[in-house]
C-alpha cells in the first residue's frame, strides 16, 4: 500500500514537471542557475549570458543548496556557507572573488535625526538589521561590537532574511536607520542618506563563489566563475562599488 | 491520486522528525515566543473582525441587489489578493510615509514595526473570509421572520440581536473558524509591513521562515503545530455547519422549499 501510493505520487510529480517543462534541466545547453547573495542582484545582472538567477540571503541559498535545488553556481557573502557546503562535499573548492564594506543608511527624510552611528545609541531609533543568521546581519553584529554599540541591539525593531529587506524598508521610511553593504546603498541613493563607518571598525567581509559539485551545466558554471575572477569581472564589481580580491585570501 | 499529492507533503512533515524530537523543538524560546506573539495578534484581530464584520456583513446582507454586489465585491478583493500586494497596499496606507501614515503618528500611534502592525496585517487578509461567509449567512436566514418581528413590534436593534443573531449564528461562527485559520497562517503581509522580530511581531509563520536555515527541526516543530491548529479549525467548521443545517430547518412556518446558503 505504502509502495503503491508513493509511487502515484512520484508519478503525479513526474508529470508535473514534464508539463512544467522542467525536463530540459538534464540538457547541458541549458542557461546556468546561478544562487547568490542578495547584495550580489544588481552587479551579477550586468554579467550577461541568460543565467537564471536566485538571490536570498546566503543562508538561505545554503539551506535551499543543501535540500537539493538545482543550482549551478552558488555565490555567498561569507564563507562561512560556502565552505560548509564544501566539507559536505555539496559544492566543488570555493574561491573568494570579492569583498565589501557595511554602512549605515537612514531615509532622506532622517526622522531620527542621525548624523553618526553613535548617534544610534542616544536617540530613540527604529532599527533594521539582517537576521544572525544571514551573513550581513552576522557583521553587523562585529561593526556594533567593534564600536562599543552592542547596546544599540535593543533598538532593532525588526530582523530581516536579507539585506535587500533591511535596505527596503529604511528606503520606504518604515524604518529610521539599517546596516547594509555599501554596494546596497548604491542603487537608493536617491532615497537614502549614507552614514560611513570607520574602516577600524568594518568586518572583514569576503564573498566566495564555487560550482555545485552534482551540476549537469558544469564546464559553463566553471567558465562563468573564471569571467567573475577575469579582469573584467572584478571591473565590473569595482564599478559597483566592491572592494579588491584581499591579498591574504586569493 | 490528487488526495495523495495532497498529502504526502503533510504526513512529510511528521515523518521527517520524530514525535519526541518535535515537542523538544517547540520548547525553544523562539517557538515558544511566536506562539505567543501568533495567540495575541489574532486573538485581538478575531475581536476586531468579529465586532467590524458582524454589522458589516448584516447591512451588505440587507441591502438592494446592486449596492450589495458592489459591497460584496469590495470584501472579496482582499481575498484573492496576492499576499505581497496586501503587504504593499498596507505600507502605501498605513507605512510612515503612506496615506494615513503622517496623520496617525500625529495622533501619536506607532505602526511601524509594532504588533499594531501585525494585527492590521491579519486582520486585512483575514476579515473577507468572515464577512463573506457572514453575508451568506444572514442572507439564508428566512426574511419572513425578521419581517413577521417587526410586525409584532420588535425594534431593528431587537430584530437583529434576537432573530438574526442566533438564526445566522452557526453561519457566523464557520465564517469565523476559516477567518481565524487564514489568520494564524498569515506571511506575506506581515513581513512586508511589520517587519520580523522574535517575540515582538516574530509570528508561527515568520519563525518558520526564519528557522529554516537555522534550525530545520524547528522549522518542522512549529509546521506541525500549524498543521494541528489549521486541521483543529477545519473540523470545527464542519461541526458547525452540520450544526447550523440541523439548527435552521425545524422552524415550524419556514417554507420547506428554501435553499440555504
Amino acid at each position: 500500500m505504502r509502495r503503491a501510493l508513493a509511487a502515484l505520487a512520484l508519478a503525479l510529480v513526474v508529470a508535473v514537471s514534464v508539463a512544467a517543462g522542467a525536463g530540459a534541466r538534464s540538457e547541458a545547453t541549458g542557461p546556468l542557475t546561478v544562487y547568490a547573495a542578495a547584495s550580489l542582484t544588481e552587479v551579477f545582472r550586468v554579467f550577461d549570458g541568460g543565467q537564471n538567477y536566485n538571490f536570498a540571503g546566503s543562508n538561505a541559498l545554503e539551506a535551499q543548496i543543501r535540500n537539493g535545488a538545482p543550482a549551478d553556481v552558488f555565490a555567498s557573502a561569507a564563507p562561512l556557507n560556502t565552505q560548509r557546503l564544501f566539507r559536505a562535499g555539496i559544492v566543488d573548492k570555493p574561491v573568494t572573488f570579492t569583498a565589501n564594506r557595511l554602512a549605515l543608511i537612514l531615509p532622506k527624510s532622517n526622522p531620527a535625526g542621525i548624523r553618526s552611528v553613535y548617534d544610534l545609541r542616544s536617540k530613540p531609533v527604529k532599527l533594521v538589521v539582517a537576521a544572525p543568521g544571514v551573513p550581513v546581519g552576522r557583521y553587523t553584529l562585529t561593526v556594533l561590537r567593534k564600536l562599543g554599540l552592542s547596546g544599540v541591539l535593543s533598538k532593532v525593531v525588526s530582523r530581516e532574511s536579507d539585506v535587500k529587506a533591511v535596505t527596503g524598508k529604511v528606503a520606504l521610511g518604515q524604518a529610521d536607520a539599517g546596516f547594509v553593504y555599501v554596494t546596497d546603498a548604491r542603487p537608493v541613493s536617491d532615497q537614502v542618506t549614507v552614514v560611513r563607518i570607520p574602516a577600524w571598525a568594518q568586518p572583514r567581509v569576503r564573498y566566495e563563489i564555487a560550482v555545485v559539485s552534482r551540476s549537469s551545466n558544469k564546464a559553463a558554471a566553471q567558465a562563468w566563475v573564471k569571467a567573475i575572477l577575469s579582469a573584467r569581472g572584478q571591473t565590473a564589481l569595482k564599478d559597483a562599488g566592491f572592494l579588491p580580491i584581499p591579498k591574504a585570501a586569493s | 491520486m490528487a488526495l495523495v499529492f495532497l498529502v504526502l507533503p503533510i504526513v512529510a512533515i511528521f515523518a521527517r522528525v520524530p514525535p519526541g524530537e518535535l515537542v523538544s523543538a517547540l520548547g525553544t524560546d523562539a517557538a515558544k515566543d511566536a506562539l505567543i506573539v501568533t495567540a495575541k495578534t489574532n486573538a485581538v484581530s478575531m475581536l476586531l473582525i468579529l465586532a467590524f464584520g458582524t454589522p458589516t456583513a448584516y447591512w451588505i446582507a440587507t441591502r438592494s441587489s446592486r449596492l450589495r454586489d458592489l459591497a460584496v465585491t469590495l470584501v472579496e478583493l482582499p481575498l484573492v489578493l496576492p499576499p505581497a500586494v496586501a503587504g504593499i497596499g498596507l505600507l502605501a496606507a498605513f507605512g510612515r510615509l503612506g496615506l494615513l501614515g503622517g496623520s496617525i503618528e500625529w495622533l501619536g500611534i506607532d505602526i511601524a514595526f509594532t504588533q499594531t502592525a501585525v494585527v492590521l496585517a491579519v486582520t486585512f487578509v483575514a476579515s473577507p473570509f468572515y464577512v463573506r461567509t457572514a453575508v451568506s449567512a444572514f442572507e439564508s436566514v428566512d426574511p419572513t421572520l425578521p419581517a413577521a418581528a417587526r410586525t409584532l413590534g420588535a425594534g431593528p436593534a431587537r430584530v437583529f440581536g434576537r432573530i438574526s443573531l442566533p438564526l445566522a449564528a452557526g453561519g457566523l461562527g464557520a465564517g469565523a473558524a476559516l477567518a481565524f485559520a487564514r489568520g494564524i497562517g498569515e506571511f506575506g503581509a506581515t513581513i512586508m509591513f511589520a517587519g520580523s522580530l522574535q517575540g515582538t511581531t516574530q509570528t508561527l509563520s515568520l519563525a518558520i521562515y526564519e528557522q529554516f536555515d537555522l534550525d530545520f527541526d524547528v522549522a518542522l516543530a512549529i509546521s506541525a503545530v500549524l498543521v494541528a491548529i489549521s486541521g483543529g479549525v477545519l473540523l470545527s467548521v464542519k461541526v458547525l455547519t452540520r450544526w447550523r443545517s440541523g439548527s435552521t430547518s425545524p422552524i415550524p412556518f419556514a417554507p420547506t422549499t428554501r435553499t440555504s446558503g
